[in-house]
């Protein structure tokens, strides 16, 4: 019984039972034969006549098995093994079309999952496209605003927009009071703020409208994640009283999750805007408060249409400006992505420009070794065809090995996309949103899986689709013509794209060099800067705040190593600066200068040490020296840029200015100071007026001073000593610490970041294009071996062969450059804005690039080119 | 011996479920019978029993079982399930239908029936 059993349940377990199919076709013959006996037959014949009745047994077989319900299934995973035979024996094939497909689907996956944002994905909120920005901008306020004033009357007259709303000129810091004070941002809105974007409170309500107006009762909105952290997700946070800077308020809702502010800034608390009409027209000398406007576009009206219909209430506005203030003071209406997406989307669309012409040149080079690939097999599937595999078959096993491919490619590009964000996330300048929060999701994951199917099935088929004919059994493997015209092309267009893609990244290299190469004016390296940030509730006076300074100031110059302890409130050369006009800057004895002309001016308050500290020169005149501190006269320094063009072909020094210009000071001028560059690394540097800050309490405004300490000592060694003399005058004061060269570093973070991005890309085009071109001249060299192989019996030495083989391939190179350069001319002006002092047409870029590409073009020709030449005729010939 | 008439598609597997719905019956017996009461018109070649037979089972409209024959031979036997049942009322039902309307078509119907 036993014995019984146990085969049977190994046929359970194994496949469908050969072996009993086997026992009951036995049986069936031996009935068969046993009725010939029984009706008289001669055994063997008997037997003879009972196999000839059967027919063929193995088809049988076959036919029993393909009555399995998952049949297929088998045949499938008999392709993919197949495939996987195939890809062992052609691994230098599998191994460049896995790198291509990867490198691709890679780079476009990545770079999709950070531009997506800026470029394509909606912005969050209802109706997105029809929402504006609007307001004045002038030379020293670029993004829009608006004053209380003209808010209110633009309320009741403008025609264009179906819904305003005004929210707080950006976010404070504010103090949430409770057992343990914490800082957070504040924010404030109007109550028509939310419905404007389509935006409903995640709890609770959004303000009523008798809440936003003055002293209307005390409410806030806190973050999604307030709620959830700092209040723990409390189920009963609506209703609750919280205090913000002292001032009591109830929580009546909780902002979605995903809320974005529209300027991008994350605020943690809102309270109403309260504005008030009437308020706004006394305060702030009759301009009223200004803050940032949001509009909603009436349907079928255009941004081209409002702005039209803004701009006569605009020029009824502009009367109330000072007459200085009218020419720089336009009116100027965005639309939200622009707002929000600021100077991001031109880098982005070039980025996504260059990732997809990677892609293409991906594509082609997978198309050419495809069909390279499917011609060297035309033997193999025309002998398989011969053998009895049916034309559906022979596609369906192409169309298995291009997924295999593509599938093993895709999940690879995955990999790599997650490295490239990574990368991406780590180089993500400021400049750029959204960078730092890229992340693969699983819509760029399907974007991507999408491609590679779509590059294997399209080039799988290309090479199935090529009824192998009988022809190609033939020893002569016949290369169609215009398969061979497709695949030079393919080489071509690979090369031309590359071009443009080296070009780009050359000038970026380029500009990127001059941004780093450039003089800024002082030194950077082993200076150190503190940024000191006094509480303002205890350090309420400028005379506890100067006290503190100058503590700090004596302490750290007796520190080991210390060679100047600088005072000031901005460091160049970027961040935040106290800018002035400069018609404002009014000399003794000369005529005022015309308002609204002359642009900027920077003013730093700095003391006597600032210029040893950073190493500036003085050129002319004297630095401030110690004893002015304590003086009555005001001195201030020009740098020379604003000497020469408030004193041309003057001497500067003992010129005064106005006591009402130089904010309220009327000031001497004791020396000249060299040009710093003050205006970030890219842009033209403003003119400079540097301000003795005197220890007298009235020139300590403000509680947020910057620390430099220039030492003999390493950096790194010194920032201890620092904290420690920082927290043993106050040890409660926050202080943030970083190298000079750190900091002016980072501000070359967003050309750094679009030179590495670009210029990987460029790298990546190169390669896959110089492989491309490579694997064609080693494929056409071994269909012409017995061409090759003829010439030379005929008497043509390996160098005519080689020119030959050549000659072929530099054409292809060729037409690509030429194609390449004038592309890359015309297209370069897209890069024009990301230039700095390197011209479009930059000629050093434009020889380089294609001399670099000849030449590696020229090595990817005479490898294969010298390989095709080691050929024996006698061994050719008779291989016929 | 007679030619042998080519089967109806699909007609094989309503003969082996009528064949069947009698007694379980191994592959020989089946196909000997058909031959039987066909008068030796229908011969159903083993190329085309064996996959018929395991298509219906895979279906499972009929059930194997290794039984011993009566000269105490080792056969695998095929019987009716219950699906297999009601699929034979219904292919019944359908090929009386079929028959019927291809008799008229040709003008073979009874007299009766026009």
């Amino acid at each position: 019984m036993i014995s019984e059993l146990l085969p049977r349940l190994r046929f359970l377990i194994f496949r469908k039972k050969r072996s009993e199919l086997d026992e009951e076709i036995e049986f069936h013959l031996e009935q068969a034969i046993s009725t010939r006996i029984a009706a008289g037959m001669d055994p063997a014949e008997a037997r003879r006549q009972a196999l000839i009745e059967f027919g063929g047994i193995e088809p049988t077989r076959e036919e029993c098995e393909r009555q399995r319900p998952a049949w297929w299934i088998g045949t499938v995973i008999q392709d993919v093994h197949y495939a996987f035979r195939g890809f062992g024996r052609n691994l230098l094939f599998t191994i460049s079309v896995l790198i291509t497909l990867a490198l691709g689907i890679g780079a476009t996956t990545a770079v999709f999952s950070v531009v997506d944002r800026i470029l394509f994905r909606p912005l969050p909120y209802a109706d997105p496209t029809r929402i504006v920005s609007l307001g004045f901008v002038h030379s020293l306020e670029r993004q829009e605003f608006v004053m209380g004033r003209f808010y209110v009357e633009w309320g009741k007259d403008q025609t264009p927009f179906s819904a305003l709303a005004a929210q707080s000129t950006g976010v404070h810091n504010c103090d949430l009071v409770e057992n343990d004070p914490m800082q957070l941002s504040c924010i404030s809105f109007q109550a028509s703020f939310l419905p404007l974007f389509g935006i409903s409170p995640a709890r609770g309500r959004n303000f009523l409208p008798e809440e936003d107006r003055p002293n209307g009762p005390p409410v806030a909105m806190i973050s999604y994640g307030l709620w959830k952290g700092h209040y723990n997700g409390d189920p009963h946070i609506l209703d609750r009283m919280i205090n913000v800077d002292g001032n009591p308020a109830r929580v009546v809702g909780v902002l979605p999750r995903d809320f974005q502010f529209p300027t991008l800034e994350a605020a943690d608390i809102a309270t109403p805007f309260a504005l008030d009409a009437a308020i706004q027209q006394k305060v702030n000398g009759g301009f009223g408060d200004p803050e940032r406007v949001f509009a909603r576009l009436r349907p079928g009206v255009s941004l081209e249409q409002a702005y039209a219909q803004m701009q006569p209430l605009f020029n009824g506005d502009l009367k109330w400006f000072p007459p200085f203030a009218k020419n720089e003071t336009h009116l100027s209406i965005r639309t939200l992505r622009d707002r929000e997406m600021q100077e991001a989307r031109p880098v982005a669309w070039i980025l996504f420009g260059f990732v997809l012409a990677v892609l293409l040149i991906a594509c082609a080079n997978v198309a050419g070794l495809m069909m390279a690939r499917g011609a060297g097999r035309q033997r193999e599937l025309a002998v398989r065809s011969a053998i009895g595999a049916s034309r559906g078959r022979l596609i369906r096993q192409a169309l298995t090995e291009a997924l295999v491919l593509s599938f093993a490619g895709g999940l690879a590009g995955l990999a790599i996309a997650q490295a490239l964000v990574m990368v991406f996330v780590r180089l993500a300048p400021t400049g750029i949103p959204f960078v730092g929060k890229a992340h693969l999701d699983l819509r760029i994951a399907v974007f991507s899986a999408l491609v590679s199917c779509l590059c294997g099935v399209i080039f799988g088929l290309a090479a199935a689709l090529e009824k192998p004919g009988l022809a190609a059994l033939n020893a002569r493997a016949s290369m169609s013509r215009n398969h061979a015209f497709l695949r030079r092309s393919l080489v071509t267009t690979q090369i031309a794209i590359s071009i443009i893609l080296l070009s780009g990244a050359a000038l970026l290299l380029r500009s990127f060099t001059k941004i780093e190469e450039q003089n800024l004016g002082m030194q950077t390296g082993g200076v150190l800067t503190v940024k000191v940030a006094l509480p303002w509730w205890r350090y309420n006076t400028n005379q506890k705040v100067m006290d503190f300074y100058l503590r700090l100031e004596s302490s750290l110059r007796r520190l080991p190593g210390t060679r100047a302890v600088g005072m000031t409130d901005s460091i160049p050369p970027g961040g935040w600066e106290s800018d002035f006009r400069y018609s404002d800057l009014a000399v003794q004895g000369k005529p005022r200068g015309i308002p609204g002309i002359g642009g900027t001016v920077v003013g730093r308050s700095v003391t006597p040490d600032y210029f040893r500290a950073l190493n500036i020169p003085i050129v002319r005149g004297r630095n401030f020296a110690d004893q002015d501190r304590t003086g009555d006269e005001k001195e201030v320094i020009l740098s020379r840029l604003l000497a020469e063009r408030l004193f041309p072909g003057e001497e500067p020094i003992g010129k005064r200015f106005l006591p009402d210009s130089v904010r309220g000071r009327g000031a001497i001028v004791v020396g000249l100071a060299d040009n710093v560059k003050n205006s970030g690394l890219t842009e033209p540097s403003d003119p400079e007026m540097y301000t003795l800050r005197r220890s007298v309490s009235g020139d300590w405004d403000g509680n947020h001073l910057m620390v430099i300490v220039d030492s003999a000592m390493p950096v790194a060694a010194i920032e201890p000593w620092v904290r420690s003399e920082v927290a043993s005058i106050d040890r409660t004061v926050p202080i943030e610490m970083e190298p000079l060269n750190q900091s002016v570093n980072r501000l070359a973070d967003r050309p750094r970041f679009e030179t590495t991005l670009l210029g990987f890309f460029a790298l990546t085009g190169l390669v896959l294009a110089v492989v491309g071109l490579y694997g064609l001249i080693a494929f056409m060299t071994t269909q012409r071996t017995r061409e090759i192989g003829v010439r030379m019996a005929l008497g043509a030495t390996r160098g005519n062969i080689q020119r030959l083989i050549a000659k072929d391939g530099l054409r292809m190179v060729l037409v690509g450059l030429a194609v390449g350069l004038g592309t890359a001319v015309a297209v370069s002006r897209m890069l024009k804005t990301l230039l700095f002092q390197v011209s479009i047409y930059d000629p050093l870029t434009y020889i380089a690039v294609p001399l670099l590409l000849s030449l590696v073009a020229l090595v990817a020709i005479l490898i294969p080119a010298r390989a095709g030449t080691r050929v024996e005729p006698a061994v050719t010939l008779r291989a016929e | 011996m007679p030619q042998s008439t080519d089967l109806l598609q699909g007609t094989l597997d309503l003969l082996i479920l009528q064949t069947l719905a009698l007694e379980p019956m191994h592959g020989w017996g089946a196909a000997q019978r058909i031959q039987q009461l066909s008068k030796d018109v229908l011969q159903i070649g083993q190329g085309s029993l064996y996959p018929a037979l395991y298509r219906l089972e895979y279906k499972g409209w009929i059930r194997s079982e290794w039984q011993i024959t009566e000269n105490n031979r080792r056969a695998k036997y095929y019987r009716l399930t219950q699906t297999g049942k009601k699929q034979l009322a219904t292919q019944l039902a359908a090929w009386d239908r079929l028959s019927l309307a291809i008799a008229s078509v040709l003008g073979r119907a009874t007299e009766a029936s026009s």
